[in-house]
């Protein structure tokens, strides 16, 4: 039996928590609807295909928050996060009302439809919302868990899913919300990376070990609360930080990393991330990942621009995983 | 509505001794208001969160102050909050904050908020199955947000019976946009529509009467004719009056007109 994608687990969880939680109500944007239909069947009323009209079903959705529903808002991320900027920083961000946006279209997920339906400015703009919690679950598992732990509380919860997964699988029990996973211990650089880019820092740690580099992979599937122990800690003892992420340069993770290190000496900093321009041209997201460097090719190629190879090359040795 | 002509010298002492605030906006809505409150709408002020509420929301937000008198007169706010409106400390802005506010239901200001967010109220008590009210008071200029045309499109397919909307009809729409017809455009969007004169109290309580406010069926619309300024000659109309603090001279004037 095939893995669900990140989407589909959205809509097993929807499902099964529905069925337990009848404040749970589900607003959508003319996406997902056949996929959602089984929540749709099993939570009658709570369940509305609102139409095309982001910036409605926004404030629509606060409004079923003051009255104590637990609303998730889901369509493609640029209609929501963008065009309903103003409804979710007003109607739920200023009335202090808990919510959730499920958002797919990831980054430049929808690569060959273009700017509009890039997205790979939100982290920037909703981490302008005091409260707001951000999360980029890279695997079924991440969103289920981190859903379930969120999704009551009294935060505007962002959730950014993937259409590619990292590949990466982890236990129930390895998965908080604000805490960051050390997959992989290292010495002399920390590669700290968010969503699908994981799979490319694991490769391309296996190959930096050949320029003598022993990395350290520090994941973040919560952008916010960020968790800046770890990142501390890392950065502290290897020295080296390279930031990989699908977001602009502007107001991505690395901007945060940038600022948890700011007052630590002696610690270099590189982010791989998007240009601040807008992403052009089509081809898959493989192509347009290429393109801007966020492959393990491209990692291995900053990591040697950025920091050159260590004095001595290091004896590929073998580190525990998690 | 002379009787009110208290509450619009209320409203004018804030404004001047605030330095703030759109007086015209507010005496337009202000009947409305006052006639919703004392005659219509089942709150508590003792208890502002009552479940069994009706709910209010004042979509055009810059119309405050004619709330904020008449939720001081119920007894949601005290003489000294509206003496501090605009004041460090105080609680009253010039757009209502409902995080701050006893009886303000939503905080508005950019226009074209209230009227969706209280769609997701009326959607959510009809799920729930409770009987409460939903009256939304919109702006005929906030009439050109595009979500007041996306939220009436959704309210009207969800058949949310138990929500109406009172439009200010005070002419500010066509001052910019003079082809607007009101009527025909809620009538279209599948609306129970009816045009009354929105200062005359028998006249709004007469026309809410005629809606059923059932949880299923056709949302309401009242389309009020109003003046904006109403009650002070020279500040009725769509001049500069719009959001201008008066000096003594013309504090006085104006105190003069509604004495």
């Amino acid at each position: 039996m095939t893995a669900p994608s990140i989407r589909e687990q959205f809509a097993k969880t929807m499902l099964q928590l529905g069925q337990a939680d009848e404040s749970l109500v589900v607003l959508v944007g003319d996406i997902s609807h056949f996929l959602l239909q089984p929540f749709a069947k099993r939570c009658p009323g709570r369940y509305l295909n609102v139409g095309i009209c982001e910036a409605t079903i926004a404030s629509m959705a606060a409004g079923m928050a003051k009255l104590g529903f637990r609303p998730v808002i889901h369509t493609i991320a640029p209609f929501l996060v963008e065009r309903a900027f103003e409804q979710i920083k007003l109607d739920f961000g200023y009335h202090r009302l808990g919510g959730n946006i499920v958002t797919v279209g990831s980054a430049f997920d929808y690569a060959n439809l273009g700017c509009t339906h890039h997205c790979y400015g939100d982290f920037a703009l909703l981490k302008t919302l005091p409260g707001t919690q951000i999360v980029y679950p890279g695997s079924p598992v991440e969103f289920d868990v981190l859903f379930r732990q969120s999704y009551r509380n009294s935060c505007m919860t962002y959730f950014r899913v993937p259409a590619h997964g990292h590949g990466q699988i982890f236990e129930e029990q390895d998965l908080t919300l604000g805490r960051g996973i050390r997959l992989c211990a290292g010495t002399n650089l920390t590669l700290v990376t968010t969503g699908p880019q994981l799979n490319n820092a694991l490769v391309a740690r296996s190959l930096l070990q050949n320029d003598g580099w022993d990395s350290e992979v520090v994941y973040l599937h919560t952008i916010r609360p960020l968790d800046t122990e770890l990142v501390l800690n890392s950065a502290r003892k290897t020295k080296r930080v390279l930031v990989i992420e699908e977001h602009m340069r502007s107001g991505g993770l690395g901007d945060d990393i940038l600022r948890v290190l700011s007052m630590e000496t002696g610690i270099q900093i590189d982010n791989l991330g998007i240009p601040d321009e807008f992403v052009r041209g089509y081809g898959s997201y493989e192509d347009h990942c290429r393109g801007l460097g966020l492959s393990a090719e491209g990692i291995v190629n900053r990591v040697r621009r950025q920091f050159g190879t260590p004095r001595r090359a290091r004896s590929a040795e073998k580190v525990a995983c998690l | 509505m002379r009787h009110n002509n208290d509450l619009r010298r209320t409203i004018v002492e804030m404004v001047y001794r605030g330095r703030d605030g759109h007086i015209p906006s507010a005496f337009s809505i202000l009947d409305i208001v006052q006639v919703l409150y004392e005659r219509v709408l089942r709150v508590d002020p003792r208890s502002p969160n009552w479940p069994h509420r009706d709910y209010f929301i004042l979509s055009k937000g810059h119309g405050c102050l004619a709330l904020y008198v008449v939720l001081e007169r119920l007894g949601f706010l005290s003489r000294e909050d509206l003496d501090r409106f605009c004041r460090s400390g105080g609680i009253l802005g010039e757009h209502p904050d409902c995080t701050q506010v006893p009886g303000v239901e939503a905080s508005t200001g950019s226009l074209g908020h209230g009227f969706p967010f209280a769609v997701g109220i009326a959607y959510g008590l009809r799920l729930r199955q409770m009987p409460n009210r939903v009256i939304v008071l919109v702006g005929d200029g906030e009439c050109h947000e595009g979500t007041i045309w996306e939220a009436a499109h959704v309210a009207a397919n969800l058949r949310l019976g138990n929500l109406c909307v009172i439009v200010d009809w005070n002419g500010s729409a066509a001052q910019l946009l003079p082809q607007d017809d009101l009527p025909l455009k809620w009538n279209a969007f599948g609306w129970s529509t009816r045009v009354i004169d929105g200062h005359s109290q028998a006249d709004i309580v007469a026309a809410l009467q005629h809606v059923s406010f059932q949880g299923i069926g056709t949302p309401s619309v009242l389309l009020a004719k109003t003046i904006k300024g109403k009650g002070v000659p020279f500040l009725e109309g769509h001049g500069h009056w719009h959001h201008r603090i008066p000096d003594e001279r013309e504090y006085q004037a104006i105190m003069e007109a509604l004495a």
